[in-house]
């Protein structure tokens, strides 16, 4: 699936007949916070791939998540090792399409947009719509947001002995910057 | 009499249990500076593992503390911190390297098309083989 996954990317890169079409970060944020009783758990990622392609607004990201980093050492190595099983799932995934992107005008203005697709978290796919802020500019379409996410709806298994330490909803920011694709 | 030396011995282990278990939640993060690198290859041989066998390399090289080096392609500070775009004959991808304070730091020196040693962790493959915490070596 992985590498189905990039080739269909590489492709899509490889066809760019119009370059200033496509959109995209190698740096975007994403960031998830657990806020639960005994403690507050954040991590972030700043090693984020997300292309926009701005002739169909459709959107594809791309997370690693070994890429998440924890203040404390043990929870990460939790989170990789027992709870997202990082070394059989590696990579989180989104694909989707932003809602009437062509009405969106290059302005300096925020404009609320939905952002329809399936989400790939822990192998699992879910199909959902993410509310963001889009800012487009000559230069630059910046997409930012947050939602929430279940733990429960990706498999993943948080031992009763923990669960006071770890949130059912964790909820998700994300900030990326897409840039005029060129190489 | 017994019995106290049974529960001193007891609160004794209880106390080491604790303090082992603190330790244990707090234990820090690797210092890749500190730590002698797993691996060591150039940038073109690297990216070549992972584009032609993804899973394969992610055995090999994620997680792992690894020096990379290459000629520098690119540079960009972003949020404070520095990125290092090291490259490669392949062509899309390329070996970025996100610095660590030490390293943002040290980048200021550093010139276009020069060729460098980056040691950081490896946490996978995009469209670039992606290093975290790195240190500039030379």
């Amino acid at each position: 699936m992985k590498t189905i996954y990039t080739i269909i990317i590489c492709f899509l890169l490889a066809n760019v007949t119009n370059a200033q079409e496509r959109y995209l970060t190698k740096n975007g944020a994403v960031t998830f916070f657990s806020s639960a009783v005994v403690e507050d758990i954040k991590a972030d990622n700043n090693q984020v791939l997300s292309i926009i392609d701005a002739g169909s607004g459709k959107m594809a990201i791309k997370i690693l998540m070994k890429s998440f980093m924890f203040k404390k050492a043990l929870m990460q190595e939790h989170f990789n090792e027992n709870y997202v099983e990082s070394d059989k799932f590696p990579k989180a995934t989104f694909k989707g399409t932003i809602v009437d992107f062509e009405s969106i005008k290059i302005t300096n203005l925020e404009t609320k947009v939905e952002v329809k697709g399936v989400i790939t978290i822990h192998g699992i796919n879910k199909k959902i719509v993410i509310p963001a802020n889009i800012i487009r500019t000559e230069e630059s379409i910046l997409v930012k947001g947050e939602f929430n996410l279940f733990v429960a709806d990706y498999n993943i298994k948080i031992p009763s002995v923990v669960a006071k330490n770890i949130a059912k909803k964790i909820k998700v920011t994300f900030d990326f910057n897409h840039k005029p694709y060129k190489k | 009499m017994k019995k106290n030396k049974i529960i001193i011995v007891i609160l004794i282990i209880g106390i080491v249990g604790v303090f082992i278990a603190y330790k244990m939640y707090n234990k820090p993060h690797v210092n890749v500076a500190d730590t002698k690198s797993v691996i060591t290859l150039t940038a073109d041989k690297i990216i070549n593992d992972f584009s032609s066998d993804e899973s394969k390399a992610n055995i090999m090289y994620l997680d792992e503390i690894i020096s990379v080096s290459g000629e520098v392609y690119e540079m960009n500070l972003e949020k404070g911190k520095g990125i290092i775009t090291l490259n490669t004959k392949d062509d899309f991808g390329s070996v970025l390297c996100h610095l660590s304070d030490e390293g943002t730091k040290k980048m200021s020196v550093l010139k276009k098309g020069q060729t460098i040693s980056i040691k950081g962790i490896c946490t996978g493959y995009l469209l670039d083989v992606i290093l975290i915490k790195c240190e500039i070596i030379n």
